[in-house]
């Protein structure tokens, strides 16, 4: 989708629309891009737009027109607790209730990207239990800190959730946007050695003359590409997959299996410990 | 340097269109001179906006350039855009009447100004915005005058280099005899970009792909084989224009700033 930039009523009531929908299509899960309910390049636009899951009516009518359905979408977060801290999230909603909350770890900040000015950092890669199985959300920037993946592989994440607004770039190339190419790489790759299901859903539409690519994609845990949305266009991309295949692909491709965070984290450890200015 | 043709027409078709749209405009108004970049604009408004949403606006001084009218006129007609021919020898004459000078620079510059100047005044009376035909080329080397032909409300061309124009032109089936024409700012007769500038496009496209995609520093791009002379000659022309690509230095005072930490979005609430 394309959302409107800093209209959150606009944007809800797409969501919303989108939700009729996926319900008629008997959907178990919808996912929405980064920051779904707000346009990217907000700015200072952040403060105006932020919401709190737990207070207002946008949470509410989404978790109501969710029913029955694993809905994730994008949006700015500023909890009462934390007033004053802005955080690109994305929410995870499943029975009724907000399951799941991922503040965004890595963010870009350099050449075109501004987020380290508007938005605070997330600090925590955690996998929950969603309806289907056990679930990792990573926004954007973080799909491609490879770290990442690992760490909900390591917590034992059978699905992977990206949702992203990536902008286009690079027309050298035979199909669509270049930068297309390395999130598919990193779906291929991050699906087959996770085995995991990797799920990418990225906007489309321009904001200040940024497009961004679309080209959303799911990848199965090995590491074949079950779908592909178009680059420009506004699609909506659905596809059914068996979660028995996690298991399938673990019997042969032990990767899980024969993974040892102790060590990681032991070695990890030592690195961070020989830090020197 | 190489692009995908096909693709960059899709993007920068939806490009035009989104933006119109976001400001609630149906129409594109162009300076149509019959060069290279302002004919494949003119294909891409077409394209975007359909046909008879666009206005191109022919608008030469004197006789100078007529095959350039008339290649204008005769790209307009092939794609049935509106056009309107306005003649801007008696303004600009009026003014250097009262204010003489020899420098062909400055009536250049003047005669830029005076067509921004009726391109605006038509884009409020057509409710039409501005579509800006500066290349990624003249926009790093400055090769434009400031409030004349860089002034525009959207720019689809300005991160395709000269050489890139003209592959995306080929593409659009511009006519040949545009394709092949000698670059001209058209700021006298017989001027010419390559001319003025004293290195040919295909060179400074090459140049400055190191320098500002590439992000090469100057001794690898001369590493690379290019003149010493003439890298630093680019790099200088580079430096030298900074002021065309930037809003005016605001002094600043307060706590929040214009064109410091007001920071929001050009699509805001759009």
């Amino acid at each position: 989708m394309a959302p409107r930039l800093g209209d959150i009523k606009a944007n809800l009531n797409r969501h919303l629309e989108f939700l009729d929908r996926a319900r008629k299509d008997k959907a178990d899960l919808v996912v929405f891009p980064e920051l779904s309910l707000t346009g990217y390049s907000l700015k200072d636009l952040v403060p105006d737009t932020s919401l709190d899951t737990a207070r207002g009516p946008v949470f509410r009518e989404l978790l109501a027109a969710g029913r029955g359905m694993s809905v994730v979408v994008g949006f700015v977060e500023e909890r009462d607790n934390e007033r004053g801290l802005f955080y690109n999230s994305a929410a995870f909603l499943a029975g009724g209730k907000v399951l799941h909350i991922h503040r965004k770890v890595f963010l870009p900040t350099f050449g075109m990207f501004e987020e380290g000015k508007f938005f605070a950092q997330g600090r925590n890669f955690v996998p929950f239990q969603a309806p289907f199985g056990k679930t990792g959300l990573m926004i954007c920037r973080d799909f491609l800190q490879y770290g990442s993946s690992y760490l909900l592989f390591a917590g034992g994440a059978e699905v992977l959730i990206v949702i992203s607004a990536a902008p286009g770039r690079g027309v050298a190339g035979p199909d669509g946007f270049e930068t297309n190419h390395m999130w598919e790489l990193m779906g291929e790759a991050m699906s087959y050695f996770s085995t995991a299901f990797v799920l990418y859903c990225n906007r489309t539409g321009s904001e200040d003359g940024v497009s961004f690519a679309g080209g959303s994609f799911i990848y199965s845990p090995k590491g074949e590409r079950l779908a592909r949305a178009s680059g420009l266009d506004e699609e909506v991309l659905s596809c059914e997959f068996d979660m028995g295949l996690v298991r399938q692909v673990r019997k042969t491709w032990t990767f899980k299996r024969d993974e040892r965070p102790e060590i990681i984290l032991h070695s990890l450890e030592r690195i961070v410990r020989r830090y020197e200015d | 340097m190489k692009i995908n043709p096909a693709f960059v027409e899709k993007v920068l078709t939806r490009f035009i269109r989104d933006e119109l749209t976001k400001f609630g405009f149906t129409k594109g108004v162009l300076g149509l001179s019959g060069g290279l970049d302002s004919s494949v604009c003119a294909v891409l408004a077409a394209h975007a906006l359909g046909a008879k949403n666009v206005l191109a606006l022919i608008m030469p001084y004197r006789k100078g350039f007529p095959a350039d009218v008339k290649d204008a006129a005769g790209l307009a007609r092939a794609l049935a855009i509106r056009t309107k021919r306005i003649d801007i020898t008696p303004q600009v004459d009026a003014y250097f009447l009262r204010y003489p000078t020899k420098s062909r620079l400055l009536k250049g510059n003047k005669m830029a100004r005076e067509r921004m100047a009726i391109l605006y005044d038509f884009s409020a009376r057509e409710k039409a915005l501005i579509l800006g035909t500066s290349n990624k080329t003249e926009l790093l080397i400055g090769y434009g005058t400031i409030h004349g032909d860089m002034a525009c409300a959207i720019n689809p061309m300005g991160d395709l280099y000269k050489t890139q124009v003209r592959e995306l032109g080929a593409y659009l089936g511009v006519p040949g005899k545009i394709l092949k024409k000698t670059p001209t700012a058209g700021l006298w007769p017989g001027q010419t970009d390559e001319g003025e500038i004293g290195v040919a496009y295909a060179e400074i496209d090459a140049i400055l792909f190191d320098l500002v995609d590439q992000r090469k520093s100057r001794d690898e791009v001369i590493a690379d084989g290019f003149k010493e002379e003439v890298v630093d000659k680019v790099i200088s022309l580079i430096k030298g224009s900074e002021f065309k690509r930037k809003l005016p230095p605001i002094a600043k005072i307060s706590s929040r700033t214009v064109g410091h930490d007001f920071l929001y979005p050009y699509d805001w609430d759009r």
